[in-house]
């Protein structure tokens, strides 16, 4: 195993000659190999999708400039799985990109999606194309879980992998952290009715039971509604120490708001979808303050180690990376990991081949060495909790500064 | 909490919704009342009007929940609000009927209709393109007074909102019951025919009843983002079925119908909330409407329509 300084003198070694923007034109002979990236550009989410997906973008320009693959020039495509009318994202548009992605011969794997709504509908499509996908964010256990393989990889071999831990981990390792560290006895449970939300408070709700504490409800709120001081006032009458919430930020926004009139000093919690921009100028001050967070990776972006790649992120984007921008990062690693696996074998670069060897690699990225297990999912899973903490020294929309780390969720 | 103190809390926070989607159901039932006309625009009208109020107390300095005002500038800065707010929302709706809905008024069937919905997905996707899908902090310039009986809260914001709620349509019932234009439109209302004949301006009518729907919604558009401190594109359809709803409940046409349908909506959606499940409470708001229109298709006060003879 490579020590994490060696990773990242050669991490950042890409990504400083990124930042310097120097990018050749390809010669007449590169073969070009096309990275798609599947984000929720639209919508509720858009600002999380614009950081991961230039996390991607950086690392796609750092090997063409580095040219880290001999005789291939990488280029991407953006796909936006939101719509406006679901005003978040949509996995019936995800099934339709997924469907554009397998038709294009030049698209060879992809990064993302960034919602386990949008996975759950492209990954059939994208077994039967043999198109790899790398998520970074996207974190429902079904899709990889080999009970549903049937369903998710028709096909047979993994084409969805994670640089991100699951909701198998995010929700009962929350669970642990709410029992032992906040000492939590009772609470209400919420979901926001997607696919990702729901999956992700069921997680929570059965590790919740199996450490003790009590669950005083379950409801699913309608994102689309305006009005949730319904259901709020209803768990104000049951006094819980703590409300849990699986969703993203289309409800997150308006429960932040809302609980913070109906119930300000019940302590309040999410998932990975409560962490973003979208909430610090969605919801905002004073509504969102104490509310805690996970991001099912790594805590790395404010690594020492990282402050030069972080600088050369900021410098090229104007805006600060967060967790998933590394994952997002580190997927378009991966992948351009495996290209360079099949090129030095002398493999041809085809989809099969490709998915082949992101399955095989082991590949040494920002948040440190990944591989992944039998069923595409990554084998070192952390999960990090976070509480936002009103820091007036750094903007207050800047999920960097107002999220601060407080520790990893224990597994148990 | 004690019970009491929850059918209370509920009764307040159902009251406030209720205020909200009488005010938006009023200007379905002016127009409806009139020309016959469900004009599926106003969903999104509302919608724009609160991103105007919005804009102007942005203007005024007013963001996000940092700047708290008290006294006169807060009434200074809602009114400024409001008024602005409901002139230009009325004016967006007089030129929705001037311009588009009165040169299909006169073609059978749903054309108008057809046309309206055309216009709301237009007002939607304007916004939606030119200022995002995401969620919209609303300032909220409001102290956070707040009122302690027994276990439950009364905040400022729901007086408020009431206060304005009883004025706006108090100032309608007046508007409509006193003045000549209120005469004039309820005699279109009962027949544009005759009213034409005894030399009542039909289309200034017709005209002034969007004016006045249209602010109305305006208002109620404001008072949602004051409320939620939230807004954002989509809030147009979701408030507005419900709305809708409210004025076939009361009977649309009928003017004190469609408050008294808003606020038993607003309290069904509350105490539906607390006794079944949030996810059951569309199901049950719509169930109402399909019921209503089977059992009672006038609604509960009597629809009010053009006399066809």
């Amino acid at each position: 195993m490579l020590t994490r300084r060696s990773t990242f003198k050669a991490v950042a070694g890409v990504a400083a000659t990124a930042a310097l923007g120097a990018s050749h034109s390809a010669e007449a002979a590169d073969q070009v190999v096309k990275i798609a990236l599947e984000m929720s550009f639209t919508g509720a989410d858009a600002t999380a999708a614009v950081r991961a997906a230039q996390g991607a973008m950086m690392a796609i320009d750092g090997a063409n400039a580095a040219k880290t693959v001999p005789g291939v020039k990488f280029e991407y495509e953006k796909f936006d799985d939101g719509t406006a009318t679901a005003g978040q994202y949509d996995p019936a548009q995800g099934a339709t990109n997924a469907r554009k992605m397998v038709s294009d011969k030049q698209i060879m794997a992809s990064v993302g999606p960034q919602m386990s709504g949008v996975g759950k509908a492209m990954s059939p499509i994208l077994s039967a194309g043999s198109l790899a996908t790398i998520t970074p964010a996207s974190t429902n256990p079904d899709i990889t879980d080999p009970k549903f393989a049937a369903q998710y990889i028709p096909n047979g071999k993994p084409v969805y992998f994670r640089t991100v831990a699951t909701d198998a981990y995010q929700g009962p390792n929350m669970a642990n952290y709410m029992a032992g560290t906040l000492k939590v006895k009772t609470i209400y449970v919420l979901d926001d009715s997607g696919a990702y939300g729901v999956g992700l408070a069921d997680a929570f709700q059965a590790q919740a039971e199996k450490k003790g504490i009590k669950v005083l409800g379950r409801d699913k709120l309608d994102p689309k509604a305006a009005d949730y001081s319904a259901i709020l006032t209803k768990i104000k009458s049951l006094n819980p120490d703590a409300v849990y919430y699986g969703g993203v930020g289309q409800a997150g926004i308006k429960l932040a708001k809302q609980g913070y009139d109906i119930i300000p000093n019940v302590i309040k919690a999410g998932g990975d979808g409560m962490f973003g921009a979208d909430m610090l100028t969605g919801a905002g001050f004073p509504a969102v303050e104490g509310w805690y967070a996970t991001q099912a990776s790594p805590h790395v972006v404010d690594d020492p180690k990282l402050a030069k790649w972080s600088k050369a992120y900021s410098e090229k984007y104007k805006m600060g990376p967060d967790d998933y921008t590394v994952t997002s990062y580190d997927a378009a690693l991966v992948i351009i990991g495996a290209v360079k696996s099949l090129k030095t074998a002398g493999k041809p670069i085809t989809r099969e081949n490709v998915r082949d060897a992101i399955h095989a690699a082991k590949v040494d990225t920002l948040q440190g060495p990944v591989e992944f297990d039998a069923n595409g999912d990554l084998k070192n899973k952390v999960i990090s909790v976070f509480q936002i903490k009103k820091n007036s020294d750094g903007p207050l929309d800047d999920p960097a500064s107002q999220y601060k780390y407080v520790g990893v969720a224990p597994t148990v | 909490m004690t019970a009491g103190d929850l059918v209370l809390q509920q009764a307040i926070n159902g009251l406030s919704l209720g205020a909200m989607y009488a005010l938006l159901a009023l200007g379905f039932t002016l127009v409806y009342g009139i020309l016959e006309l469900i004009n599926f625009s106003h969903f999104n009208v509302f919608m724009v009007g609160s991103f105007i109020g919005l804009f102007v107390l942005h203007a005024l300095g007013i963001e996000g929940q940092s700047v708290i005002l008290s006294g006169l500038p807060l009434i200074g800065a809602l009114a400024l609000a409001f008024f602005v707010t409901m002139m230009t929302t009325g004016m967006l709706g007089v030129g929705i009927e001037r311009f588009l809905l009165r040169r299909v008024r006169h073609v059978k069937g749903p054309a108008a209709m057809i046309t309206s919905i055309g216009v709301s997905y237009v007002l939607f996707n304007v916004i939606l393109l030119t200022l995002g899908a995401d969620g919209k902090n609303f300032p909220n310039p409001l102290p956070p007074v707040q009122f302690a009986i027994g276990g439950a809260v009364l905040r400022l914001r729901e007086i408020l909102i009431w206060i304005i709620a009883i004025v706006l349509m108090g100032g309608l019932t007046w508007f409509v019951g006193f003045t000549r234009m209120g005469k004039a439109m309820r005699a279109t209302a009962q027949d544009p025919e005759a009213a034409r004949m005894m030399g009542v301006e039909v289309d200034r009518v017709v005209m002034m009843a969007f004016f006045v729907g249209s602010a109305l919604a305006g208002a109620g558009g404001l008072i949602f983002g004051l409320y939620y401190n939230y807004t954002g594109a989509a809030v147009g359809f979701n408030a507005g079925l419900r709305a809708f709803t409210a004025a076939v409940l009361g009977g649309i046409g009928n003017v004190p119908g469609a408050m008294v349908g808003g606020l038993i909506i607003g309290l069904i959606e509350a105490s539906g909330g607390q006794l079944i499940a949030t996810e059951w409470t569309d199901v049950v708001i719509f169930s109402i409407l399909v019921l209503v229109l089977v059992f009672r298709p006038a609604g509960l006060f009597g629809r009010v329509a053009p006399n066809k003879s």
